[in-house]
């Protein structure tokens, strides 16, 4: 008798094993991917272990972090499933809506006060949008925020009439040139962003209630948590990350440009990247920052070696491929 | 006189045309379990979900602990101390034990979540209550089905629940499980709780309640104690045996065995299901939910692969790879979702009752339209079948014509074997009269028929013989004449008596 009421937990405990195992393998053979690939080009690519250049790197990617932490947030609150749970494919045209509504603004003569909240505002309802879309309207978030992505895209495309629309300003000036404590500040940006999220998402009752809306619906449901506004706030959330980001975007550059809706290859990557970094596959803010870190150095790495920038793109779409297929074959076996 | 730890008096509730809910009461006192029984349909779960929130009563009186509740939403009953331990496991698979538990009542420090004693507090709770030693940080997808159960349990405690529901709680648990979970139950009883325990299983409800509601067709029937009326009489009650002209008779020559299935085993689900299936012969397949009745009919179809035993039909070994190689060796199967599987809703009446059977009505690779016609129009007449014309989309018929689609998809392509899995679920009675007909006329034509069904009443009917399933195995078989519904439930439910059991 006691035989047999200990073979299935036995069993259960094999296929435990092995899959524990080869979660640990998945993440294991990430961070050695990382590193690997960062010792690659520190041997081969000259100038890149140079202080400058991981500086100039870390910078770069805070605006591709900023916008990853908020596909990350959407993620976190609408499930990590791809294909069925939710995603915000707008966010990168709405950040260039933002960035043009900025840059516009300030030409007219409106000044940080004013510019600034439009701007970030503008993102709030972009935002809002893809809740309506998802939550009230019930569309597949795929392609709620695709034809949302393709308004702000087109609105964008209205404002600035497709051209450079270039800006000054003190605040930019800080922005993009000042430093403080030898870091610049597009750095300090990186830095206290991060370690606000990973507050919110990890350490508050918001973020652990976002990860029970996304991770069972309707248990989150029973357990009384209004889902619905979770989901909205999550969609909201990321378009004022698109506004957010769009000041630094225009900082370092001086102006608006078209071209900004390009980032969501980029901005995808990393955030599905980044649960690789997890203990339990989720996306969360630090594996969301490894990724978009990762992918910084590994454009700036191309970039060093002479590779053209087109490649890039490519091994961004690679790596989307790469980590959906191993999550989904993770979870599944 | 304290009032009672949940009132709920004439309560009706309408779906549409149906009154799943007829002036029922339930009345729940502190520190009792009390158990709430009725057959599949009986209204069980719709009074549970009024009281939940999750449905709207049409009306009646709901009070809990003497105050009146007048609307009742998820979040304002559980304000109340009403917790609700659901059939599903509804937990975060991602989320860690100590997380599970304390959603949406997080222990804080500051602005951040206190993780340090909400791990604490878990383990100790975990300890108190089941005296089991969980690592607080273990994920819940990496749990058992009953250490999920303990965990759902345990967040109601957590919040301070006085009144607990729990809805089929012992449906995954092995026997040890059950009684540790039992033990629990009397010793939050003995704390004052007021327990509402549904289930299916009578030896259960004999053990642990004290007092039980019986359900019947919406309506309470009776509020008895269990020890003092025994199973049979609750049995009795559940099922008021009067049937009336519902079933039609048949007299069909039972013939020389079509199908036989010896020590068919499928880990997990049933083993060692033995059974010859004849022609004529409607051989009835029962057991509770989840006691793996449906899981035989899927193994025969080839939808699951067996881990041992055989297959034979007309003398040959099948392995059915897949329902394709099963249709193609004679066998065929109406699904109980006959929306997930039988049909094709946006497809016609027509086309979809010769897909099937296309070879029939093809030559030389081109459908013989004309005779596809006639084959068509001749089920929809025999069949009844409630349709403008054979174009008709599926769609746009009732759910009853749609059941009788999927049966009359089958019908023309002529198999040796018919397994029916729940072919009367959610039609109408007139509909199901026309799928007995039906099935009195395949066995007439000498079809063997495995029919799965919970309605034990059509079962006792319409069968020859019907094997009952407990947990996985037959446990008892009863020929034609011996069959009555008291028997089969008490089979289903693991109380046959020991001279009953199959004598093997």
């Amino acid at each position: 008798m006691t035989a047999v009421e200990h073979a299935p937990a036995a069993a259960n405990r094999g296929w435990f094993n092995s899959k524990i195992f080869a979660k640990l393998a998945i993440r294991l053979g990430a961070f050695a991917a990382f590193a690997g690939i960062l010792i690659y080009f520190a041997l081969t690519a000259r100038g890149f272990t140079s202080s400058y250049n991981l500086i100039n790197v870390v910078e770069q990617s805070t605006i591709l972090g900023f916008l990853a932490f908020a596909m990350t947030v959407v993620f976190i609150g609408t499930g990590t499933d791809v294909q069925k749970g939710g995603i915000d494919l707008s966010i990168a045209a709405n950040a260039g809506l933002c960035a043009a509504v900025y840059a516009v603004m300030m030409r007219e003569g409106y000044g940080n006060f004013v510019a600034i909240p439009a701007a970030v505002g503008t993102g709030m309802v972009i935002g809002f949008f893809n809740g309506l879309a998802v939550v009230t309207l019930k569309i597949m978030p795929l392609l709620g925020t695709l034809a949302v992505m393709n308004i702000a895209a087109g609105l964008e495309l209205t404002l600035t009439e497709n051209t450079v629309v270039p800006v000054q300003s003190d605040l930019m000036n800080v922005l993009a040139f000042g430093r403080f404590l030898g870091v610049s500040t597009l750095a300090w940006c990186l830095i206290i962003g991060s370690a606000l999220l990973i507050w919110a998402i990890h350490f508050s009752r918001i973020g652990l209630r976002l990860y029970a809306v996304g991770g069972h619906i309707e248990a989150a449901r029973a357990a009384g948590i209004r889902t619905g506004a979770y989901i909205y706030g999550a969609y909201i959330f990321s378009g004022f990350m698109a506004g957010v980001a769009s000041i630094l975007i225009v900082s370092r550059l001086s102006s608006s440009t078209p071209g900004t809706g390009l980032m969501l290859l980029p901005i995808l990557a990393a955030a599905l990247l980044g649960t690789v970094f997890s203990r339990r596959f989720i996306p969360t803010i630090g594996g969301t920052l490894l990724a978009a870190l990762f992918i910084g150095f590994l454009a700036n790495g191309f970039q060093l070696l002479g590779i053209s920038s087109y490649w890039v793109s490519g091994v961004q779409g690679a790596l989307i491929l790469l980590v959906v297929t191993v999550t989904s074959f993770a979870k599944k076996h | 006189m304290t009032a009672a730890a949940i009132e709920m008096r004439s309560i009706n509730k309408i779906f549409g045309p149906v009154k799943a809910l007829d002036e029922a009461d339930l009345v729940v006192e502190s520190g009792t379990i009390h158990g709430l029984v009725g057959q599949n349909g009986a209204g069980k779960s719709t009074i549970i979900k009024i009281l939940a929130g999750i449905y709207r009563r049409t009306s009646g009186d709901v009070s809990v602990f003497g105050k009146r509740l007048e609307q009742i939403t998820p979040a304002a009953i559980e304000a109340e101390g009403v917790h609700f331990i659901h059939q599903d496991r509804l937990l975060v698979p991602t989320a860690t034990v100590a997380e599970a538990i304390f959603l949406r009542n997080e222990p804080r420090f500051g602005p951040f979540i206190n993780y340090r004693q909400m791990n604490r507090r878990a383990s100790e709770l975990l300890h108190r209550y089941f005296e089991l030693d969980l690592n607080p940080r273990t994920l819940i997808s990496e749990l058992s089905t009953a250490q999920q159960k303990i965990v759902q349990i345990t967040r109601a405690l957590a919040h301070d629940a006085k009144i607990l529901v729990l809805d089929e709680p012992t449906a995954a648990l092995v026997s040890k499980e059950v009684e540790s979970l039992f033990s629990v139950l009397r010793r939050l009883k003995a704390d004052g709780l007021a327990i509402v325990f549904i289930s299916h299983y009578m030896s259960e409800i004999l053990e642990i309640c004290d007092v039980v509601t019986v359900l019947r067709n919406g309506t309470d029937v009776g509020v008895v104690d269990p020890s003092e009326v025994g199973i049979q009489k609750i049995v009795e009650m559940m099922t008021n045996r009067d049937t009336s002209e519902m079933y039609p008779r048949r007299n069909v020559e039972i013939g020389a065995p079509v199908m036989s299935v010896k020590n068919l085993t499928v880990d997990g689900a049933f083993e060692n299901v033995t059974f010859d299936i004849h022609a004529g012969e409607i051989l009835g397949l029962t057991g509770l939910l989840g006691s793996g009745d449906k899981e035989v009919l899927n193994a025969l179809f080839g939808q699951i692969k067996p881990d041992a035993g055989e297959i034979i039909l007309h003398g040959k070994k099948q392995k059915f790879g897949s329902p394709v190689d099963a249709v193609n060796g004679g066998v065929a199967k109406i699904p109980e979702d006959r929306r997930a599987h039988g049909v094709a809703t946006g497809l016609s009446v027509g086309e979809n009752m010769s897909l099937a059977s296309l070879g029939q009505v093809s030559t030389k690779g081109f459908v013989d339209r004309k005779k596809e016609s006639q084959v068509i129009d001749g089920l929809i007449r025999d069949l009844g079948i409630k349709t403008p014309d054979r174009h008709t989309l599926v769609k746009n018929l009732s759910g009853g014509n749609q059941q009788k689609v999927v049966v009359g998809k089958w019908l023309s392509c002529n198999s040796e074997i018919y397994l029916l899995d729940e072919p009367t679920v959610a039609v109408d009675v007139g509909a199901k009269v026309e799928i007995y007909n039906l099935m009195n006329r395949l066995a007439a034509e000498g079809k063997g028929q495995v029919f799965v069904s919970s309605d034990l009443e059509e079962v006792t009917e319409m069968c020859d013989r019907v094997l009952v399933i407990y947990r996985g195995k037959i446990i008892a078989e009863y020929k034609r004449g011996e069959i009555d519904a008291d028997r089969l439930l008490a089979a289903a439910s693991g109380t046959v008596a020991e001279t009953e059991r199959k004598r093997a």
